[in-house]
């Protein structure tokens, strides 16, 4: 194999041995965050990692990043967002950017009370399954100790192998657990179902607490303007006593079904001799224009060759 | 076009003697004459090229059409004026609408002989007439020792049958033609370009003098004799004659020795090389109008042969009556007066009526493509130049109908106005051969004159009559009845394509320009006979020769017999077989052909019958009760039947479902065995190999047949009704009433590739792991509606879990040995708010249901995460353009599947159904092409079956039919479509090698029942768009609704590829050696690589093409190891081949296509995606395993390069697939 650059756009390259001639290649970065403090993925430890396996597991890249030192963490790309929002309660609110966005309003502010008396979910059984991600994959791996992040970038001349996990199956067995873990035992199923449900009324009661939304009240803006909406399907109007435009009229500003046809534009066509003169004329024109469509289209057709039967 | 003809052959017309014809060169034909010359120096240029070059481009492609087309292509800025507006309402008012005219106008031309080409031909003639006129007499001499003297010249006189006998004591002699005329079609400039690359046909009747005849020549064939040697003496002359120098042929029509002509083609570089023109002439003998053989001996009821003089007849036949009339032969003999008329006849209308010869070509156009005229490909039997045949069926409109003495009633035929356009006119020809009982009424065209013979004459002849105005030949004689039923299917056919109120594709196309001659469209059955050994059991000899030839009478019987024994089971049973072909003059008589075909067009309510009821056994009716058991012979027996009733009958066994749709087969192949000796052999049809790819292979369906397990689409319903009821009762125990459960499964719909089975556990432990494939049955619940469902998704998705908790709990108690297990996802999907959980049902019968539950709120709350605030306070504008959070996507998904599974499916399911419960064939075609797009590996990985459904219904519902649940059965069995899953099949493989996939496909398949709220509007989203193609129904205007999976532009080229070769494939059936199977083997050379699979570990490999019998046999030697595994838990829907394939292409959507046959497939293949070979810069998500490229020059430092890694990639995918993939073959 020809020699492979070292170095490609700012991400070191390192080499993956899978078998004797099949070598795969990762690139890495060392991790910079743009805006400063990140408890997430801390500055000057975190490597970035682009082109991962599809099957790799968090397992497998610390066996691959062992030599260089302790891993601490792995975060799957994909899975940034998810660990960014379950770690958001705990204090920071600045964040990377491209994480903003994902972050929203409701869910933080109904966990922020939950820490105390919420239930607990009993999660449901989930035995170690590979994911497979789409290849390419991108994940941040965090390591104890700084120093071990230099060691990471800086061996890359050799390559290592690739070492499998043996917790997590591959191939068939891979299936077979799959399909097992879909279907846990009803017990389970149920446990879990039921302390959701509760957790979830639980939020709900919380958030009906804590929602400027109350019945009576309503809700002035800034601006000194009351804002007054329907309720849900099930809902009150809030605010009481107001009438609530329907939600035909919000979508497209008409109050009724019928009340346009009936508006009858008749008296005014055809009443007077140019009028009628036009639309006559105006027909005329149309059939001939559909005329010479006609035949600019048949034209093609023949120019494509397309009447010849046989 | 006529005139300028007309013009040029001024020279020829002395030829003609036909002196109306050269009056009617008017001044507005001279006008038109400019145009048309003008188009022909336009076109010659282009022609040159090549000889196909008919038209020559737009330049020369002037209108035709009275329109001043000076400014056509601009804008029209003036109103039209009177004369424009004209001709505007006349094409959108006389014709279908104005393209179609102008259509029709721009297909004319390339049909008809070029006039620049003709002068070559006229030379020719002239030469040949002066020929003709100054050939030697030859002195009177014995039929038979003339004959040898022309052989010894190379020339064989075409004596009929009875031939000549040495002791015949009358002379044979040659004097040169009295008179000479051109006639036919090409004298009457009406001349239609042949199939197949024939030529025109130039018509010359030749006129024999009177005094070679006597009164008496009517007689034993006396009169063709003579003809023969006039004609052998004419033959011998030309292929002598230096001047000339052309090939001259033999040519009999439709096989019969006494209506032989001589064929003259040029031969290439002579003198009179009218190659060009791709025209031959014809040399008829007629007989002068007043030749001394007497008319009234010729009419259809006379005896005109008397067999005991045939020395060739033996048997029994002396026993028979001497005297039987010899319609066909008379009518033969009528044949050689009547050019004269018909060129007459023809002329005549072409002045009372404008449009006669355009109408004219269009119906011979039509006839063409569908197979009624000559042609290298099978044709319709019957229908060998029958030239006059289409004209007198204008002639019979425009004249109207003889007025049938004794008939009062007001069904008299009135005729059509003259006026009529060409369009009108064609489509009056094609509703009055839609309409017409050809078996019940005979025809007479009214005629100035009466008819020479009175219609009694004609009741005595058993086939369809109809008399020309000439009023001398039955043009029907010798065309069989089957032939003209297929002739009014066809134009039924047609007539229903130009009446559809068409929503998608061109009438135009699919009436004149589409060959519709292939078999395994146009009949439900086709059936291929080798001819060679029959036997034929009751032909006479007189019927041999009044119909002509041994092979004529043999094909005739088959014909009546078949048509007889299958009775009301089809609507058209035709012989098919290619048209005769010149012979050298050595060769006296026409060669016969082989093979035959017989196709059937089945009537779907009777076609499977099993038994044939024939008269009872009391009746009076003993020459019915005789015929009847002639007919069937040993098959036909006695039974009494349930009212008591003792009838005699045949019956046909039939042990499977697949089997009922063998019975007219089978009716065919008992009847040609029995009367004609052919076995069975020599009779191929090809419903078996058909069947087999439809069926579970031999050792799987032996042990269910043993166990005598319920199978099968019925098995299936019950056990859905059965599980409906089950949960229906637990309504005590669950909070919410269940509303309604609707199957959305395929599997209860009857459309799936292989008829159902369960797995019981009895079953299963007497199958290999790798058959033991159980398929779940999909099914939505809907329960009643609640205020309690929580108003968030992801709690509605939770509290669905619960759900099925406690059905599954309750199910279990309530319902013994019944399994319920919750399946909370699916492994890949792991969006909280996406509807992915189902309760999986195993029931004591091993069947296995899936169901989901619909909760009719989900989507209102998915819109409000996808519209976010604007969704619901619309009037609020928020100026700031909201990024798409990745939450709307994931909603976007969400509704997708929502939308799919309840919203679509359910619809889907109810309409197919009812489809298929109106058309026996419709669920076998989607099967076969289900099972086709799988074995091509298409199906499911870039296809989803209801895509597949749909256009499949397109067929059976095209034309704007509808079928609905309350639409009438009756009703809808006769309509025209397909009666077979075979014809179904070929016809949807048709359609997708055509298919421009950019225009749509429209399915009307709700019908009436479909009120397309605004709801249904907005529900489309942009997930299918991606895909090439674009199926619409009344309920999905966007047409993306089952094309989420695809196919995209690679897969939709793919399957027009396949299509093609299948297609080509299905052709081979013509050439007798078409193989089924070989449609469904893949090629695997194109794929970069491909997977080879571990068969032993594949729970569907039971499904496979060609799935290796021992790989499926009783696992093991060792019989306690059977013990080992004695529990086998069913695993439903279990397939790790699809899931991994399914994983591949998840995982390299960017790197990879894979394909896939999800019917057990062994293989998966794979294709790189050609742009990843080409190094690319680098990107942190390039979305594929790149390999860094080694910079060309260390200058370049801008960007790194990278390409594909594909070694890698492929050491992944071995690893991915452990245990389930034995090999990995790279091709280069």
């Amino acid at each position: 194999m020809t020699t492979i650059p070292s170095n490609i756009s700012g991400f070191s390259v390192i080499p993956v041995q899978y078998n004797s001639s099949t070598t795969h290649y990762l690139y890495a970065r060392s991790h910079a965050s743009k805006s400063g403090s990140n408890t997430v993925l801390p500055d000057g430890r975190t490597l970035f990692l682009v082109n991962l396996p599809p099957d790799a597991t968090e397992r497998e890249l610390v066996l691959f990043f062992k030599h260089s030192g302790t891993v601490e963490k792995v975060i799957f790309d994909f899975d940034v967002k998810e660990l960014q929002n379950a770690d958001s309660d705990s204090e920071d609110e600045d964040e990377d950017e491209q994480m903003d966005d994902a972050a929203d309003e409701q869910p933080r502010k109904r966990r922020k009370g939950e820490r105390v008396q919420a239930p607990v979910v009993i999660p449901l059984p989930a035995p170690p399954l590979r994911k497979l991600r789409k290849t390419g994959g991108s994940a941040y791996v965090i390591f104890l100790d700084p120093s071990s992040l230099e060691r990471a970038l800086a061996s890359t001349s050799k390559p290592r192998a690739w070492l499998k996990s043996p917790e997590e199956p591959v191939g068939l067995a891979h299936y077979l657990a799959r399909y097992t873990a879909a279907r846990p035992p009803l017990d389970a199923v149920r446990a879990f179902a039921d302390s959701s449900v509760e957790l979830y009324e639980y939020e709900l009661a919380k958030k009906k607490q804590k929602s400027k939304y109350r019945k009576g009240e309503s809700i002035v803006d800034a601006d000194g303007f009351t804002l007054v909406t329907r309720g849900g399907a099930y809902g009150k109007n809030l605010g009481g006593g107001v009438g609530v435009a329907s939600k035909r009229f919000q979508r497209s500003g008409e109050t009724s079904r019928n009340r346009g046809a009936k508006k009858d534009k008749k008296e005014k066509e055809g009443f007077y001799a140019f009028q009628k003169a036009e639309k006559q004329r105006s027909g005329l024109m149309e059939l001939k224009r559909k005329w010479e469509e006609d035949k600019v289209k048949v034209e093609k057709l023949k120019a494509a060759r397309r009447f010849k039967p046989y | 076009m006529a005139p300028t003809l007309e013009r040029k052959h001024a020279g020829t017309l002395k030829l003609q003697k036909s002196p109306q014809i050269s009056e009617d060169v008017s001044d507005e034909d001279q006008l038109m004459e400019h145009a048309e010359g003008s188009e022909d120096s336009g076109e010659m240029s282009a022609m040159e090229e090549g000889e196909d070059g008919e038209w020559g481009g737009i330049s020369g492609s002037k209108d035709t059409g009275v329109v001043d087309d000076s400014h056509s292509g601009t804008k029209p800025k003036k109103p039209p004026t009177g004369e424009e507006l004209r001709t505007i309402k006349d094409a959108s008012d006389l014709f279908k609408s104005s393209s179609f005219k102008l259509q029709i106008d721009a297909l004319l031309p390339n049909v008809r002989p070029k006039s620049s080409r003709t002068a070559p031909l006229e030379q020719f003639l002239f030469a040949l007439h002066s020929f003709l006129k100054d050939l030697p007499s030859i002195a009177p001499q014995h039929p038979l020792e003339a004959g040898r003297k022309l052989l010894k010249k190379g020339v064989a006189v075409p004596y009929s049958l009875p031939l000549p006998t040495e002791d015949t004591n009358w002379k044979v002699a040659f004097e040169a033609p009295s008179d000479i005329t051109l006639v036919g079609s090409w004298a009457n400039k009406v001349s239609v370009k042949a199939k197949d690359g024939g030529k025109f046909g130039v018509d010359l009747a030749v006129e024999m003098p009177n005094s070679l005849f006597q009164e008496k020549d009517y007689l034993n064939g006396r009169f063709f004799h003579k003809r023969a040697f006039y004609l052998a003496t004419i033959a011998a002359a030309i292929q002598k004659s230096k001047s000339l120098d052309v090939v001259v042929v033999y040519e009999s029509l439709r096989g019969d020795p006494r209506l032989t002509k001589l064929v003259l083609v040029p031969t290439h570089n002579s003198a009179n090389d009218f190659t060009k023109l791709n025209a031959k002439i014809c040399i008829i003998p007629v007989l002068h109008s007043e030749s001394p053989i007497p008319l009234h001996r010729l009419s259809p009821s006379h005896s005109n042969v008397r067999l005991h003089t045939s020395t060739e007849i033996t048997g029994d036949d002396a026993l028979a009556p001497t005297h039987l009339p010899t319609p066909l032969y008379n009518n033969a003999l009528l044949r050689t007066l009547t050019p004269r008329y018909q060129l007459l006849a023809i002329h005549e209308l072409q002045n009372e009526c404008p449009a006669f010869s355009d109408a004219l070509t269009l119906v011979r156009i039509w006839a063409n493509q569908r197979g009624y005229s000559e042609g290298t490909r099978m044709c319709v039997r019957g229908f060998e130049g029958a030239g006059p045949w289409w004209w007198s069926i204008l002639a019979l409109l425009l004249n109207g109908e003889e007025r049938r003495s004794g008939a009062t009633k007001a069904n008299k035929r009135k005729s059509v106005g003259n006026g009529l356009s060409s369009y009108q006119l064609f489509k009056a020809a094609l509703e009055f051969l839609a309409k017409h009982d050809w078996e019940k009424e005979p025809v007479f065209v009214r005629s100035a004159n009466k008819h020479r013979y009175p219609p009694e004459e004609y009741h005595t002849s058993t086939e369809s009559v109809f008399v020309d105005s000439a009023s001398l030949t039955n043009l029907l004689a010798g065309v069989p009845l089957g032939s003209l039923e297929l002739l009014r299917y066809d134009a039924l056919r047609t007539l229903e394509t130009l009446n559809q109120s068409s929503f998608s594709g061109d009438p135009f196309t699919a009436v004149f320009l589409k060959d519709c001659r292939d078999l395994n469209t146009r009949f439900d059955v086709i059936i291929r006979v080798n001819l060679v050994s029959a036997k034929p059991r009751s032909i006479s000899a007189h019927s041999t020769i009044d119909i002509g030839s041994p092979v004529n009478a043999l094909l005739a019987s088959i014909s009546s017999i078949l048509r007889q024994g299958l009775g009301d089971r089809s609507r058209a049973v035709a012989i098919l077989h290619p048209s005769s072909v010149p012979r050298a003059l050595s060769q006296a008589h026409p060669s016969t052909p082989n093979d035959i075909f017989v196709g059937i067009v089945h009537n779907p309510q009777h076609a499977f019958r099993v038994v044939d009821h024939g008269p009872a056994v009391d009746s009076d009716d003993q020459p019915a009760l005789q015929a009847f058991r002639e007919l069937w012979g040993d098959k036909s027996e006695l039974r009494r039947f349930k009212d008591g009733r003792i009838m005699e009958s045949v019956v046909w066994e039939v042990t499977t479902a697949d089997e009922r749709a063998h019975v007219p087969a089978m009716v065919v192949r008992h009847l040609l065995k029995h009367h004609f000796n052919i076995q069975d052999d020599e009779v191929e049809t090809w419903q078996t190999p058909f069947d087999s790819l439809l069926r579970l292979p031999q050792t799987v369906s032996r042990e269910y047949m043993a166990l005598g397990v319920s199978t099968g689409f019925k098995g299936a319903l019950t056990a859905f009704d059965n599980l409906v009821k089950a949960i229906k009762a637990l309504d005590e125990e669950l909070p919410l009433a269940l509303l309604t459960v609707s199957p959305i499964s395929e599997l209860l719909r009857y459309t799936s590739v292989f008829s159902p089975v369960p797995l019981p556990s009895s079953v299963a432990q007497l199958l290999p792991p790798n058959a033991r494939y159980l398929e779940p049955i999909e099914i939505v619940l809907e329960f009643e509606k609640s205020s309690r469902w929580p108003d968030d998704l992801k709690a509605v998705q939770t509290i669905k879990l619960a759900f099925f908790d406690k059905i599954a709990s309750a199910l279990m108690e309530s319902v013994p040995e019944l399994s319920a297990r919750v399946v909370i996802g699916d492994g890949v999907h792991d969006s909280p708010i996406m509807d992915k959980a189902c309760l999986e049902v195993i029931t004591p019968e091993g069947w296995a249901f899936a169901a989901h539950i619909w909760h009719d709120r989900e989507v209102n709350l998915l819109d409000q995460l996808i519209g976010g605030k604007a969704n619901i306070l619309p009037h609020i504008v928020t100026k700031t353009e909201k990024k798409k959070s990745a939450e709307h996507y994931e909603a976007l998904e969400a509704k997708e599947v929502y939308m799919r599974r309840f919203i679509h499916a359910p619809r889907h399911h109810r309409a197919i159904a009812t489809l298929a419960h109106h058309y026996s064939a419709f669920p076998g075609t989607v099967r076969l092409v289900k099972r086709w797009l799988a074995a091509h590996w298409i199906l499911h990985g870039h296809f989803s079956e209801e895509l597949v459904e749909l256009i499949c219904a397109s067929f059976f519902v095209e034309g704007g039919r509808t079928v609905t649940a309350d639409a009438d059965t009756e009703k809808t069995i006769q309509d025209l479509v397909p009666a077979s899953k075979e014809r179904g099949f070929a016809c949807v493989i048709q359609f997708l090698k055509e298919w421009k996939w950019e225009e749509g496909l429209f399915v009307p398949l709700y019908g009436a029942e479909a009120v397309p709220s605004d709801k249904a509007q907005a529900s489309t989203s942009k997930v299918g768009a991606a895909s090439a193609w674009k199926v619409t129904t009344e309920l999905d205007k966007e047409g993306h609704v089952w094309t989420y999976q695809g196919p995209d532009l690679v897969v939709a080229h793919r399957v027009r590829a396949l299509a093609n070769a299948t297609w080509k494939c299905l052709q081979d059936v013509e050439a007798g050696q078409f193989n089924v199977q070989s449609m469904f083997i893949h090629p695997t050379d194109d794929y970069d690589f491909v997977l080879q699979l571990d068969p032993v570990v594949l729970p569907r490999y039971l499904h496979n093409v060609t799935a290796d019998a021992d790989l499926l046999a009783k696992r093991g030697k060792y019989a306690n190891k059977a013990q080992e595994q004695d529990a086998v838990l069913p695993m439903p829907g279990f397939d790790p081949a699809k899931l991994f394939s399914s994983d591949l292409q998840r995982v390299y959507a960017d790197t990879l296509k894979i394909f896939y046959d999800p019917f057990g497939g062994d293989k998966i293949g794979a294709v790189w995606d050609p742009s990843l070979k080409d190094a690319r810069p680098f990107r942190v998500l390039g979305g594929f395993s790149s390999i860094p490229v080694k910079k060309d020059d260390e200058k370049a430092k801008d960007k790194g390069m990278v390409t594909i890694n594909q070694s890698a990639v492929i050491m992944e995918i071995e690893r991915l697939g452990t245990g389930i993939v034995k090999k990995i073959t790279v091709h280069n």
